[in-house]
């Protein structure tokens, strides 16, 4: 058994026996969750902010840290592994995007993180399967690639399957 | 059954607190001063040596990459910036106190420590915004040391935790503060705030711990920094660096918006930016 432990920004996929792919205390930050049932490899890319634009530098050295970046290279490490690179067939799933109580929008950006994810996952024909997204509780995500399972995971609420 | 706390334990437990030393007590009143200097800071280090091996070690350390190495507290300081001196005072007088896991709460070893750090940072972003004149380096302090009251209620919470949860999913409260009222019938801002006087921290410091899930309660000359320390902690827990089971459970009060400037999109640029530092922050306080 081994882990990929995925920071804030980072993306990335595997296919070996025993492999987990994993991401801590998403917040507002949403996991897009890859599954490929034909070749069994899986993927995901830990999604901070909706939009590149805001900062041109950081999209340079971190683009997982957006969704319309990191999408796309999520896919593309799919591909190394032997998916195809327009994602068709894979499952998708996206966990995460908690907010806090607030009355005005300013401050939900997991919402927006959700929403940026599913406009560009439509770009490609894609939508997501199953989601855990919203509330406001900071959620844990690990994906097996033996399984193919996506399993959440929250201080003081237990342990789910999504 | 009752889960009501004993507050003469709690008091009880804060006497036995070591106090902060003379130095750090004097460099955290000289940040509370709007009108000082740089060099008042390096004057207050320069006479600690323990202090100042640590600030050497830290601005050294492999994280920022120096070519040449710093030997002068006066370098240090002026390539750290005063914010990271005090997370340096603050981490050596608070020995375990921000490191033991927090058991009420559900969270790890460090989380406290992790998320009173990116607090700090997120404050002081926050700050930048103000629609006035702003210390920014006092939003860093009051960020860092707005949830110490934790280290010591934690302990006598652990019991009534997921009744709290069950509160708030209910509707029965509006947040996990009033869950702690309702339950343990004193929360951890009060409690950090009787710690704060027993550390004589400046007052300033001691209205932020009292007030940061309610900014508006504070008195009107302290309302901006409590304010920036309020936001600063909902960020920190939006980027998922949350003290555990409580994390994203308050309120939001609107009323920020008569201090500081806040749009989605510069808010945006407060989490990246506050992500960025306090990974190099995080790094370098470890080394």
């Amino acid at each position: 058994m081994s882990q990929t432990i995925l920071g804030i920004g980072d993306y990335g996929a595997a296919k070996h026996s025993g492999g987990e792919v994993k991401t801590f205390a998403l917040g507002s930050c949403v996991a897009a969750i890859l599954v490929d049932p034909r070749t069994k490899a899986v993927g995901m890319v830990h999604v901070a902010l909706p939009d590149s634009s805001i900062n041109e530098a950081k999209a340079r050295q971190r683009p997982g840290y957006f969704a319309d970046l990191g999408l796309p290279l999520l896919l593309q490490e799919m591909a190394k592994l032997g998916s195809p690179a327009n994602g068709r067939g894979l499952v998708v799933k996206l966990v995460g995007g908690a907010s806090i109580m607030d009355h005005n929008n300013t401050f939900n950006i997991g919402k927006r993180n959700v929403l940026a994810l599913k406009k560009h996952l439509w770009s490609y024909g894609l939508g997501p399967l199953a989601e855990d997204v919203g509330g406001n509780h900071s959620r844990t995500v690990s994906v097996f690639v033996d399984t193919g399972k996506v399993i959440v995971n929250c201080p003081g609420r237990g342990q789910w399957e999504v | 059954m009752s889960k009501i706390v004993d507050r003469e334990a709690v008091r009880q437990a804060i006497e036995k607190l070591p106090l902060f030393s003379p130095n750090a007590l004097q460099l955290l009143q000289v940040i509370a001063d709007p009108d000082h200097e740089l060099d008042d800071i390096v004057k207050i280090v320069k006479f600690d040596s323990a202090l100042t091996m640590r600030v050497l070690k830290v601005v050294n350390s492999s994280v920022y990459g120096l070519v040449k190495e710093v030997t002068s507290i006066d370098r240090a300081l002026s390539y750290l910036g005063e914010r990271m001196v005090v997370s340096i005072a603050v981490q050596e007088n608070t020995g375990q106190l921000f490191n033991k896991p927090l058991e009420g709460y559900q969270g790890g070893q460090g989380d406290l420590w992790r998320h009173d750090l990116f607090s700090a940072i997120a404050s002081r972003e926050v700050a930048r915004y103000a629609k006035g004149n702003f210390d920014l380096d006092l939003a860093f302090t009051g960020g860092l040391l707005h949830d110490i009251g934790k280290s010591i209620f934690a302990t006598f919470w652990k019991d009534a935790s997921q009744e709290a949860l069950g509160q708030i999913e209910q509707g029965v409260v509006s947040d996990y503060l009033m869950a702690e009222q309702d339950l343990a019938g004193l929360d951890h801002t009060e409690v950090g705030y009787e710690m704060a006087r027993h550390w004589h921290l400046p007052e300033s410091l001691q209205a932020v711990i009292l007030h940061h899930h309610h900014p508006a309660e504070a008195i009107e000359s302290m309302q901006p920094l409590v304010y920036a320390v309020h936001v600063g902690d909902i960020v920190s827990m939006m980027a998922g660096c949350d003290t555990g089971s409580d994390g994203l459970k308050y309120q939001l009060d609107p009323g920020y918006e008569e201090f500081f400037n806040l749009s989605p999109t510069t808010l945006a640029e407060i989490l990246l930016n506050s992500e960025e530092e306090f990974s190099k922050a995080e790094a370098s306080l470890v080394s």
